[in-house]
């Protein structure tokens, strides 16, 4: 999947306040647009309302929109499931547009999505994000994330990806850190429990 | 929604007949009811269809997802020729006839290397009209036997990529897996390709439906010699002519604009002349065991001149493009910069299964050639390879090839040339390479020990890693991490069953003595083995950009720590050997005097462990930095360096390589590093030493010699910068320390500037 931000701004930036950015977990129907709009504008990779569906249905809690006056200028989707014994998050898109970008919507968006995963029991989040993409590959290893691999030609225009992987520490290792992580989630959900037989499409 | 088909407004029949079970139905009337039923957000669920299954579905009209929509307008390739898509001759006039047989020349060569580089065979080489009716192009003698000649190259090509398909890996993410079967609307069906993973060769072998082989194709060089015969006639008949010598034969000229025949005739004689060499190459490289390689070297050298008139062939067909050229030439796929005829890649769109079929971009004309050259030039060292009995030569040669970062096909010769029918070089058995390489000199005859089911196993191993090593540095360092686990494994076997063996025949004491011997030196070797796979997992980790600066210290550690295990069981292995040496050195009376001075360190030891002072100088001089300079650590919302430090490390630590190594051990090595001490015990200062003494060793061997110079010069840099840090204290935050990899692909070198 794909993830299209940078923490270094492009082109003309917005101002605002950090404190103007309101962030939403998916609530319905209603934002499905929203996020559609969004992702078709940002990413070069077809999606049909089917894919996005499969994400924002089965897994809402760890699909966030960002709004500044009304306008939804960012969102992440996520999803997460068993992959060979390790419960494991994935994040499928993460797009902030073009004007609001350097101004860490990206990170506070994965982070909340994170946030949840730890609370549900993931082990660890993954990713694919192209070696060319500078922005995303610093903005995951702020957070934690190795990359882990090298996918050779993994897009089809030929160019290379990294698998990066955060593993989350296990609780009775560090608990002080999962803690920490876990302060100011009362925008959260309850953890759902995850839908059996899901797999990584990648 | 179903649309109707071209008929417009005629309604379609009920059913169609399809065979004597199914009919095609119309079920546009089904659907319409159904999205009557459906409210804005319903989704219909059922056992076999699910959300997950859904995103298989296509969304008809978009043109993201519906290629169907940049259909070129023909429904098959009959309908394409009908058109006049692709004439023969392709013009009445000779002289533009022979342009554009160029022009198809060029654009085959740009298909070809597209090809070569993770594209479909369907949508470069056989986008092309002629190749896919080749019958239709024999009373076009030239271009007949071009096309020919292209589609034996490419059977040969690929026969080269599945004998070596075993292991090589490409991860192809299939978008969502969307995938065309059938362009008519009203029937069409949607597969999911979900969860595909398709190897790189599989994408490069793959030919469904094409025609790709025929009858008459072993006649291909017969028949370009004859044409080019032809040709060359034609040539030195214009030459005669123009030199006012007579006429020698009575020749009928190519085309018809006489000044431009001598030109024209180059063109072409150049292009079938590396087309032929091209395939000469391929043929005297399939002979077994390497047979072939001296002709395929004169044969490769004939096509590197041919592909330098090809290009130089540029200003004479740029010049006398016939039309109009809108292509610039850095983009175009001919020489001419024009559009070649008769070729269409949305025809074969419904064979380029599994890729959604999608536009894609041909490779410049001029990048081709370039493609050819290298491609060439790494099957040349391929011929040129002195086929070293020794494992230890082997895995330095392909270590040494690979740095070039040859392409696919240039692989996968590589791999066919070691690796034959289970056997290095397809001669000899595995098993006396590995006690080649381990030093056994008496293999005790009808032991049955190499039938044993260890030494089968290790013999497979060994096998296997030859092939992981010729695949492309991404799915290499996968692999090599994974098979880890397997050799470890084995050493714990062999370790196991050779006391076993020691305390089940403890009467015929030679047998024992033998067989004991035997174990051993195959487990130094394993050994020696399993610490040059982790060393090389973890140098590709570099080249493949894997690490990050705030990562370099723990990785350098740990290179350290497996360099060392490496020098040690090398040193062993080496020990063991000299020990033969000298036994059999006493019967000579010649004995070479470096085998004398058999109490020093061998060469490829001191080799290591300039590696291992630059790896532990890294290592410290990184550490320090975090812990005086308080730069290249990196605190993180959701882990720590613990974490990092397991994934980073987890296929290694899994296989116990080396064991008893954890991150604690990691804190407890790097957590004093400071500069004031790191100055006076200097480790860069022990590696440019030793790397300066060893040159009059490798005297002879250039690669080496390249090698040796490269670490000290890595050693010198990192010595500056450290005095420079050191001077210059932890209080001064003007000064900004990056580290590069300027002088080595694996040992970066701190520069420090100013800011």
């Amino acid at each position: 999947m794909e993830t299209k931000t940078s923490e270094e701004a492009e082109g003309a930036s917005v101002e605002f306040e950090p404190s103007d950015i309101e962030y939403v977990s998916y609530g319905g129907e209603h934002h499905l647009p929203l996020i559609m709009r969004l992702v078709d504008q940002e990413l070069s990779e077809p999606y049909s309302i089917f894919t996005y569906r499969y994400f924002v249905y089965l897994w809402p809690h760890l699909s966030f929109l960002a709004f500044h006056k009304g306008n939804c200028v960012g969102t992440v989707v996520c999803k997460m499931g068993e992959h060979r014994n390790t419960f494991r998050g994935y994040i499928a898109m993460l797009v902030v547009i073009k004007p609001y970008r350097g101004k860490g919507i990206a990170t506070e968006l994965v982070t909340r999505s994170i946030k949840v995963m730890m609370e549900s029991g993931c082990e660890e989040v993954t990713l694919e994000a192209e070696v060319t993409n500078k922005g995303a590959l610093a903005l995951y290893g702020r957070l934690g994330f190795i990359r882990a691999k090298r996918l050779f030609r993994y897009y089809l225009n030929g160019v290379d990806a990294f698998r990066l992987k955060l593993l989350l520490p296990r609780p009775e290792i560090n608990p002080a850190l999962l803690m920490a992580a876990n302060n100011d989630n009362s925008l959260l959900h309850d953890s759902n429990k995850p839908p059996e037989g899901s797999s990584q499409h990648y | 929604m179903a649309e109707r088909g071209e008929g417009g407004d005629a309604p379609l029949p009920a059913s169609i007949y399809s065979d004597e079970q199914t009919v095609w139905a119309d079920v546009s009337p089904l659907l319409e009811a159904a999205c009557r039923d459906l409210r804005d957000g319903e989704l219909i669920h059922g056992e076999n269809f699910s959300l997950f299954a859904a995103m298989s579905a296509l969304e008809i009209m978009d043109p993201k997802m519906d290629s169907g929509i940049e259909h070129s307008g023909y429904h098959s390739i009959e309908e394409a020729i009908e058109d006049g898509a692709a004439p023969i001759p392709l013009s009445f006039d000779r002289t533009v006839d022979v342009q554009c047989t160029i022009d198809i020349m060029d654009h085959f060569l740009a298909c070809e290397a597209t090809w070569h580089k993770g594209h479909s065979l369907a949508q470069t080489v056989f986008s092309c009209i002629y190749l896919l009716r080749l019958d239709r192009t024999s009373p076009h003698a030239l271009l007949h036997s071009y096309c020919r000649i292209m589609r034996a190259t490419c059977a040969a090509v690929i026969s080269v990529v599945s004998d070596a398909r075993t292991h090589e890996g490409r991860v192809v993410r299939l978008c969502m897996g969307h995938y065309w079967c059938c362009m008519d609307f009203t029937t069409c069906v949607g597969l999911s390709f979900l969860n595909s993973m398709s190897l790189e060769e599989d994408l490069f072998t793959m030919a469904y439906g094409l025609p790709l082989k025929g009858e008459g194709d072993e006649k291909c060089l017969s028949m370009l010699n004859a044409v080019e015969e032809t040709i060359s006639r034609q040539l030195r008949a214009c030459k005669a002519s123009s030199s006012k010598k007579g006429i020698l034969e009575n020749i009928e000229p190519l085309q018809t604009n006489l000044d431009l025949e001598e030109g024209y005739c180059k063109a072409l004689l150049c292009r079938l002349r590396f087309r032929k060499h091209f395939y000469h190459v391929l043929m005297c490289m399939k002979k077994p065991q390497g047979r072939g390689f001296e002709l395929a070297r004169k044969h490769i050298a004939s096509c590197l001149s041919e592909l330098a008139y090809i290009y130089n062939s540029l200003e004479f067909l740029g010049f006398n493009a016939y039309g109009s050229c809108q292509n610039d030439i850095e983009d175009s796929t001919t020489a001419s910069g024009r559009q070649p005829v008769g070729f269409d890649a949305s025809l074969n769109s419904r064979l380029a299964a599994p890729t959604p079929p999608r536009a894609i971009k041909i490779l410049s004309w001029k990048k081709a050639i370039k493609y050819f050259e290298k491609l060439l030039h790494d099957l040349d060292t391929i011929c040129s390879f002195s086929m070293d009995p020794l494992l230890e030569g082997i895995l330095r040669f392909v270590v040494q090839f690979q740095k070039s970062q040859p392409d696919l096909v240039a692989r996968a010769h590589l791999q066919r040339l070691l690796v034959q029918d289970g056997k290095l070089y397809g001669r000899d058995p595995v098993f006396d390479v590995i006690c080649r390489a381990a030093a056994v000199s008496d293999v005790p005859k009808n032991s049955g020990i190499q039938k044993s089911e260890i030494v089968l196993q290790l013999g497979q191993l060994a096998i296997n890693l030859l092939k992981i090593l010729c695949t492309n540095a991404a799915w290499q360092r996968r692999k090599l991490g994974k098979i880890l686990q397997d050799w470890s494994v084995i050493y714990v076997q062999l370790e196991l069953a050779s006391k076993r063996d020691f305390a089940e025949t403890p009467n015929i004491l030679t047998d024992v003595n033998v067989s004991m011997k035997l174990s051993k030196h195959l487990l130094i070797w394993t050994e020696e083995q399993i610490y040059w796979i982790a060393s090389r997992f973890l140098m590709l980790g570099f080249e493949l950009d894997l690490y990050s600066p705030t990562e370099y210290c723990m990785v350098y550690w740990y290179m350290y720590v497996v360099l060392i295990k490496l020098a040690e069981a090398t040193q062993l292995r080496m020990g063991t050997s000299s020990d033969i040496a000298k036994r059999k050195g006493k019967k000579k009376r010649d004995l070479p005097k470096d085998l004398a001075k058999d109490s020093q360190i061998p060469p490829m030891v001191l080799l290591l462990q300039c590696y291992i002072c630059l790896s532990e100088g890294l290592t410290m001089m990184l550490a320090a930095l975090r812990n005086e300079h308080k730069i290249f650590q990196r605190p993180s919302a959701f882990n720590t360096e613990e974490e990092r430090f397991i994934q980073h490390f987890e296929l290694l630590q899994r296989a116990h390589v080396p064991g008893h190594i954890s991150y604690m051990l990691f804190k407890e090595s790097t957590s004093h590093a400071q500069f004031s001490t790191l100055v006076r015990y200097n480790y860069f200062k022990d590696a440019q030493r030793i790397a300066k003494e060893l040159r009059s060793s490798f005297s002879s061997d250039s690669d080496r010699l390249v090698e040796l110079r490269q670490i000290e010069q890595v050693a010198e840099h990192n010595w500056i910068a450290l005095n420079v840090i050191c001077q210059a204290g932890a209080e001064d935050p003007s000064l900004k320390i990056s580290f590069e990899f300027s002088h080595h692909p694996c040992f970066a070198i701190a520069t420090v500037k100013r800011s």
